[in-house]
């Protein structure tokens, strides 16, 4: 592993890479020069707060597609990808039963982009669902629960049942007769629930029928409750498969 | 360099094997090349998708027109299939609780390193994989078939070829359906008038639904001598009296129709499949059994989506997808 600062090539290209990434805010920004040799490519990923959710160095089986097929890392995209989505759309609607609908129709004709955005969320939130099923898949499948990982699968449950409960309350958002009869039905399940079905309808409602306090519930849950607990759990997942030294793989 | 170092050393659990550094790749660029192309790839896609296709957006909210059929979002329509078959409280809430209380325990039930790291690890695994998943579909799709009486259908036909008068024949009435043990099956015993239990009419017949529809539990304050009863306890807040029924009866046509079955054939099929491997001799670890029944719930869960999704039509009814009317 040779240890150099400087790329081969001609004159031109490292002066061009002296002036670029010598210089004193670049160094100031990310410390290491361009990641061009080893050395400087291991320092941008133990130096960089984003790139160092990764290791380092990882096991060569660990980046072949047909591993993981990336399940996991779609699933984070998704997220980011409805995170950004998200707050776009959360300019335009107003979470009351008066406004709601009316806010999403005017996305088609009033706002441009705006079909878009409302598109790019719907379709993410629904890649979402699936992927991270596919991820529970592929990790039972490689057998990659096993110790010591047994942890981060619990935290991965709770991520995809945190992932199903977003899309649930986000489902409400648009006001139509498709949300709010899906809600009714899930409400009535939840109404089922032997000894304190009710009451956990109520809670969950605010009243006993999907109306104005349902909406301004789930809007919060889905904007902010959901999204701030499903990003501290894939902080801990994220943290955790470093801490169980990477990828599982034959022992 | 320190940084690097410190969590390769770290890492290491004791357990694991020294790292051989001609195994390894570095991150930067193996790794976050693939996931930039994957981001990239998939960005696109997705704005593509979302050009040529719109989300929908049918009629404002109104609580006052139910759309038949109303369903759940894709995701929870098996569980609201579910409901079709059994008492909403198994079908609604137990059976998914049970589901997430089983994926909780697998890796700390499975905790052989078997197979570890690698696709389908144990020598049986696809084998199992594969046979499991065929039981999980042909019980599910059958089941449903049963409970929506269509056996009774195709052999009602076949036999009206043969003799046109030909009809399900009562002995075999409680086979309808499940719901028909309650609701298409009656018949009674003569009961001599003195093993009369309790207060009440005695006809001298026992019958059946009518006579197992309200069947006093033990303790329940209003059934038993007049010592075993007791006042219904107003002075107690609600919450206190709801711990408690007081006055609890059995439904027992309805308690077999919606619990017991739904339970027993719930539990019983994942018993029999892990009976029927072991007799194959394909099941040799745990993490064998678990496959077994990972990829049962997996393919259950696959097949009620797509039945509760596509084949549900108004009513609930049990039709062909593209008799599935249009909601807006
Ligand atoms: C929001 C949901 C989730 C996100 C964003 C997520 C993200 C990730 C990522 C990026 C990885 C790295 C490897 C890969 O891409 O496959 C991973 C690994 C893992 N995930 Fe998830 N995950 C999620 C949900 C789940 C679920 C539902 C489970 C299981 C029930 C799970 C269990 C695991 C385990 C055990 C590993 C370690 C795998 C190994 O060592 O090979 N995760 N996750």
């Amino acid at each position: 592993m040779a240890v150099s600062e400087q790329p081969r090539g001609p004159k031109l290209a490292s002066w061009l890479y002296g002036k670029l990434f010598h210089n004193y805010i670049w160094r100031s920004i990310f410390r290491s020069g361009y990641p061009s040799t080893p050395r400087n490519q291991m320092l941008v990923v133990a130096t960089n707060v984003f790139l160092h959710l990764h290791p380092t160095r990882i096991h060569k089986t660990h980046v072949r597609i047909t591993h993981t097929y990336c399940l996991g890392g779609i699933t984070f995209f998704f997220f980011l990808g409805l995170t950004v989505t998200g707050v776009m759309l959360m300019f335009y609607y107003v979470p009351s039963p008066e406004r709601a609908f009316s806010d999403v129709a005017a996305l088609e004709t009033n706002i441009r982009f705006g079909m878009l955005m409302r598109n790019l969320h719907r379709w993410m939130a629904h890649g979402m669902v699936i992927s991270v099923f596919l991820h529970m898949m592929r990790v039972f499948y490689t057998g990659s629960y096993k110790a010591p990982r047994e942890f981060n699968w619990l935290v991965g449950v709770i991520l995809l049942t945190l992932t199903l409960a977003l899309s649930f309350t986000g489902y409400l958002l648009p006001w139509d007769q498709l949300s709010i009869w899906a809600v009714t039905v899930g409400m009535n399940m939840a109404g089922s629930v032997p000894l304190m079905g009710e009451q956990s309808r109520f809670i969950l409602l605010g009243g006993f029928e999907v109306g104005d306090a349902a909406l301004i519930r789930f809007y919060t849950l889905h904007v902010i409750g959901l999204p701030l607990l499903a990003a501290i759990f894939m902080a801990v997942h994220f943290w955790r498969i470093r801490r169980d030294g990477g990828l599982a793989r034959p022992l | 360099m320190a940084a690097g170092a410190r969590t390769v050393s770290s890492t290491q659990g004791g357990a694991r094997p020294r790292r051989e550094r001609e195994q390894e790749l570095l991150v930067w660029p193996d790794l976050v090349f693939v996931e930039f192309i994957a981001a990239v790839v998939f960005t696109l896609a997705f704005i593509i998708l979302s050009t040529i296709l719109d989300a929908p957006l049918l009629n404002e909210a109104n609580l006052d027109i139910t759309p038949n059929p109303s369903k759940a979002a894709w995701y929870l329509a098996s569980f609201q299939e579910l409901l079709l078959h059994m008492h909403p409280a198994l079908g609604g809430v137990i059976a998914p609780t049970f589901a997430i209380i089983i994926l909780f325990m697998i890796p700390y039930i499975d905790r052989s390193n078997a197979g570890q790291g690698v696709w389908f690890g144990t020598p049986n695994a696809v084998k199992i994989a594969l046979f499991s998943a065929a039981f999980a579909s042909v019980f599910t799709v059958g089941l449903i078939l049963y409970d929506a009486g269509r056996h009774v259908n195709v052999v009602t036909n076949v036999a009206q070829r043969v003799d046109k008068d030909w009809e399900w024949p009562g002995a075999l009435a409680p086979f309808q359906n499940m719901r028909a043990i309650q609701t298409g099956w009656e018949w009674g015993v003569p009961v001599p008038k003195s093993a009369q239990l309790g207060p009440g009419e005695h006809d001298g017949v026992l019958n059946w639904p009518e006579d197992f529809s309200h069947v006093p539990m033990p303790f329940n304050g209003t059934s038993g001598p007049d010592w075993m009863r007791w006042d219904k306890p107003d002075s107690l807040p609600g919450w206190v009296q709801s711990l408690y029924w007081y006055d609890l009866n059995m439904n027992t046509p309805a308690f077999i129709v919606e619990l017991f079955i739904p339970m027993a054939i719930m539990i019983g099929l994942p018993a029999l499949l892990i009976f029927i491997l072991r007799r194959l001799g394909w099941v040799e670890t745990i993490r064998d059994g678990s496959i077994a029944i990972f990829t049962g719930m997996l393919v259950v869960y696959f097949i009620l989506t797509i039945i509760a999704s596509g084949f549900r039509g108004a009513g609930q009814d049990l039709v062909l997808p593209w008799d599935v009317p249009h909601i807006d």
